[in-house]
C-alpha cells in the first residue's frame, strides 16, 4: 500500500507537468502545510493579509510529505512554491539540493532569530517541547524537570513521548542523565538509549499533537515530552494538565523553497510577508507557537505571551538542527535497532 | 464456491507472467491438446486496455521504484546488505509476518461463525447482518481505529467497566502493545473474511450435509470431515487476502500498536518521508513483495481443487 502511494506520487507528478502548465495565469503562490488547525491560522495570518496587499493568490495545499517534495524535484515538476517542514530537514534537503536559495534582499534576515534562518529557509514559527502532566493522575506532587520522567516511583504512570527519531527525546534522556546543556552535542548515544532502557516499558509513544493530547488528557499517560501549543490549547479548554518550562526544547519550523518552484518571486515575496514582524505576531497570537521574527514580541497578546516559549528563554535549550540534518539516518537506524529490541 | 475458484486462476494466468504462466501453460498442455489452450487464449485481445493501463500505471512504477533499491544512493546491492546485516531490521520483518498471521488467525475464528450465522439464518435477516458487515467497511478507518483507543486504553469503557466489576484491580494494558494491534486489524479484516467465506457455504448443498448423517456420521464428524473441508476454498481465499492486507498495513498498528512493534510499513514510510532514503525503503519493500509472492506461490501449490471439482471426481 505504501509501495503504491510513493509510485502513484511519481506518477502524478508526471502527469500534472501536461496539465499544470496551461493554467498559469494570473500570479500565485502555492503554500503547503501540515493542515489543521496551524495552516488555517497560517492562512489567516499570513495568506489572506498577502494576497489583499499584493495580488496573488495563494493556495492552500497539504499536508507536507517530503517524499513528495523530493519526488517533484526530482522529475522537474515542482507544484508547491512555499513548503513549511521541520528545521532539520530544512537543513538535510539544502544539503541535498532540493531546495532554491532565499531572496534575502527582499526577506529582511537581520530581524530573524538567527537561530531560525539559513540560506535555503526562513522560520515558520518555533516552539518547545515541554514536559506536560496530568495533574489529576500526579496531585501535588509537581514534576520539575525531565529527571522526573525516569523517576517512577515518585510520578507513576506512563511516559508519553515523540515517537520519531528527529530532534528531543535523545537530548532529555541525557539532560536527565545530567549531562549539561551546552555538552549536548555530539550526542551520546550510547548513554542516551540506557537511560531510555530505565523507562523503557513505560512509555508510550505519540506520533501527532491530537494523539499526544488524547493520552495526556485522559491519564493514559501520566506526563510526558509534548509540543507546548498543545498543552496551553488543553489548559484553554479546561483540562487538568500542567507544565513545566524548565529546560524546555526549542525546536523549530522552517518555510522553504523547493528547487524549480515555478513561481519563485512570488514565494519570496510571500516569504518576505510571512516572516514580517507582523506576520509572525499575528500567527502566535492565534496558535501559540512562538515568532522567529525579533521584533514580533512586542506585538504579542499580553495574555497569550507567558505561554510562548519567548517567555521561557532563560532555561532554554535550542536542539541543535545541523547536527541532527547531519546524523539523524545514522542515529535512526540506532534508533529503530533500540526500539524492537 | 466458484469466486473462489476463479479469484485464484486468473492469477496463474496473468500475474506472475514469466514463472507461473509458464508452468501453468506447460501443466495445461500435457493435459489438454492444444486447441484447447488456443480455445483458452481467444479474445484475450480485448484485455489489452486493462492491461496496458495496468502496466503503465502500476506496474511500471513499481519497476522505477524497486530499482531504486539497487540504484541509490549508489548502484550496488548495499541497501539489501544494511537491511540484512541489521538484526532490528530482521526483527520488524518477524514482527510483520507475525502480526499478519496473528491477524489471520483470529479473523478467520471470528469470521467463520458470522459468515455460517449469515448462511444459517432466514433469507431476510441474513442480507441485514450482511449490510451491517459491510457498513463497518463504509466507515472511515481512523475513525474505527480511533474508537478501539477509547475503548481499550487504560481508562477506557472496557478497563473502567472490569474495575467497577471487581474483577481486575489493575487496568489491564491492551493497546500500545501487539494486544492492541490485533485486536484492532482483526476487527478491520473480518467483513474479507465473511464474503468470500459466505458466499462458499452459501453454494454448498445442504443435502450433502444431510448424506452425512444419514451415513452415520456424528454432527462433530460432519462438521470436521465434511463441512470444513467443502468450506476451505473460501477459508484459503479470505486467509490468503487478510494475510497480505494485514503485510501492508499501516495506519493501526502506528496507533494502537507501541514502538517495539514496528512492522516494515512504517520502517518503509520512515525512510522515505523523514530521511529521503529511498534506496532504502525500496529494498524494505521488495523484500516484503518477493516474501508476498512466495506465500502465495505456495498457497497456489496446496489450494486444492475446487470442491465441486473434487467431489465430482469421487
Amino acid at each position: 500500500m505504501v509501495l503504491n502511494k510513493a509510485a502513484t506520487a511519481i506518477f502524478f507528478a508526471g502527469l500534472l507537468s501536461v496539465t499544470g502548465q496551461a493554467a498559469m495565469a494570473a500570479e500565485s503562490v502555492n503554500f503547503v502545510s501540515w493542515g489543521g488547525s496551524t495552516q488555517d491560522a497560517q492562512k489567516q495570518a499570513w495568506a489572506d493579509p498577502f494576497s489583499k496587499a499584493s495580488g496573488i493568490t495563494v493556495v492552500q495545499d497539504g499536508p507536507t510529505d517530503y517524499g513528495k517534495l523530493k519526488a517533484m524535484v526530482e522529475s522537474g515538476n515542482v507544484q508547491w512554491d512555499v513548503v513549511d517542514v521541520e528545521a532539520d530537514f530544512a537543513l538535510r534537503a539544502a544539503a541535498e539540493g532540493l531546495l532554491e536559495p532565499l531572496d534575502f534582499k527582499q526577506i529582511q534576515r537581520d530581524k530573524i532569530d538567527p537561530r531560525f534562518v539559513s540560506d535555503h529557509g526562513v522560520g515558520s514559527f518555533f516552539f518547545s517541547f515541554v514536559l506536560g502532566y496530568n495533574e489529576g493522575k500526579l496531585g501535588a506532587n509537581k514534576p520539575q524537570d525531565w529527571s522526573a520522567l525516569f523517576d517512577t516511583k515518585s510520578f507513576p504512570g506512563k511516559r508519553a513521548l515523540y515517537k520519531w527519531p528527529s530532534p528531543g527525546v535523545l537530548e532529555l534522556a541525557l539532560l536527565a542523565d545530567g549531562v549539561a546543556a551546552d555538552k549536548l552535542y555530539p550526542l551520546d548515544l550510547d548513554r542516551a538509549f540506557k537511560k531510555l532502557d530505565t523507562i523503557k516499558k513505560d512509555i508510550v509513544w505519540w506520533g501527532g499533537g491530537a494523539q499526544s493530547q488524547q493520552l495526556l488528557a485522559s491519564g493514559e499517560a501520566s506526563m510526558g515530552q509534548f509540543w507546548n501549543g498543545r498543552i496551553h490549547a488543553l489548559q484553554e479548554d479546561g483540562a487538568p494538565v500542567g507544565v513545566s518550562w524548565k529546560q524546555n526544547l526549542v525546536m523549530a519550523d522552517i518555510l522553504v523553497v523547493p528547487k524549480g518552484s515555478k513561481n519563485k518571486d512570488a514565494a519570496m515575496k510571500f516569504l518576505a510577508s510571512a516572516s514580517s514582524a507582523k506576520g509572525q505576531a499575528d500567527f502566535s497570537n492565534l496558535t501559540a507557537y512562538a515568532p522567529v521574527n525579533i521584533d514580533s514580541v512586542a506585538r504579542l497578546d499580553s495574555t497569550l505571551a507567558p505561554n510562548l516559549p519567548t517567555a521561557y528563554a532563560k532555561d532554554q535549550i535550542t536542539l541543535d538542527f545541523a547536527y541532527w540534518a547531519k546524523n539523524g539516518p545514522a542515529i535512526a537506524t540506532r534508533w529503530n535497532e533500540w526500539l524492537v529490541k | 464456491m466458484k469466486m473462489a475458484a476463479t479469484a485464484s486462476r486468473p492469477s496463474t494466468a496473468t500475474g506472475s507472467a514469466a514463472s507461473a504462466a509458464g508452468l501453468a501453460s506447460g501443466k495445461a498442455s500435457a493435459m489438454a491438446q492444444a486447441p484447447s489452450l488456443k480455445q483458452r487464449w481467444r479474445g484475450a485481445g480485448n484485455l489489452a486496455p486493462a492491461l496496458l493501463f495496468l502496466g503503465l500505471f502500476f506496474l511500471a512504477p513499481l519497476i522505477g521504484l524497486l530499482l531504486r533499491g539497487v540504484l541509490e544512493p549508489v548502484p550496488g546491492l548495499g541497501n539489501y546488505e544494511q537491511l540484512f546485516a541489521n538484526s532490528a531490521y530482521a526483527r520488524v520483518l518477524f514482527n510483520t509476518f507475525s502480526v499478519a498471521g496473528l491477524v489471520t488467525v483470529f479473523s478467520l475464528l471470528l469470521g467463520f461463525p458470522l459468515a455460517w450465522a449469515i448462511t444459517l439464518v432466514p433469507r431476510g435477516w441474513g442480507r441485514w447482518i450482511l449490510n451491517i458487515v459491510l457498513l463497518s467497511m463504509w466507515t472511515s478507518l481512523l475513525a474505527r481505529t480511533y474508537s478501539w483507543l477509547v475503548l481499550l486504553q487504560a481508562s477506557g469503557v472496557i478497563n473502567k467497566a472490569l474495575m467497577a466489576m471487581g474483577i481486575i484491580d489493575q487496568p489491564l494494558e491492551m493497546v500500545h502493545n501487539l494486544t492492541g494491534v490485533v485486536i484492532g486489524m482483526s476487527y478491520i479484516m473480518i467483513p474479507f473474511i465473511v464474503l468470500p467465506l459466505q458466499a462458499t457455504m452459501q453454494a454448498i448443498d445442504p443435502m450433502i450435509l444431510q448424506a452425512g448423517s444419514i451415513c452415520g456420521a456424528s454432527p462433530w464428524t460432519n462438521f470436521f470431515r465434511v463441512f470444513l473441508p467443502l468450506c476451505r476454498p473460501g477459508l484459503a481465499s479470505g486467509g490468503l487476502m487478510v494475510f497480505v492486507m494485514s503485510l501492508g498495513y499501516y495506519v493501526t498498528p502506528a496507533l494502537l500498536g507501541g514502538a517495539q512493534n514496528m512492522m516494515l510499513p512504517e520502517f518503509i514510510i520512515q525512510q522515505v518521508q523523514s530521511f529521503l532514503n529511498w534506496g532504502l525503503a525500496s529494498a524494505g519493500a521488495a523484500l516484503l513483495i518477493v516474501i508476498t509472492l512466495v506465500l502465495f506461490y505456495v498457497y497456489l501449490k496446496l489450494q486444492p481443487e475446487s470442491p465441486v471439482g473434487a467431489s465430482n471426481a469421487r
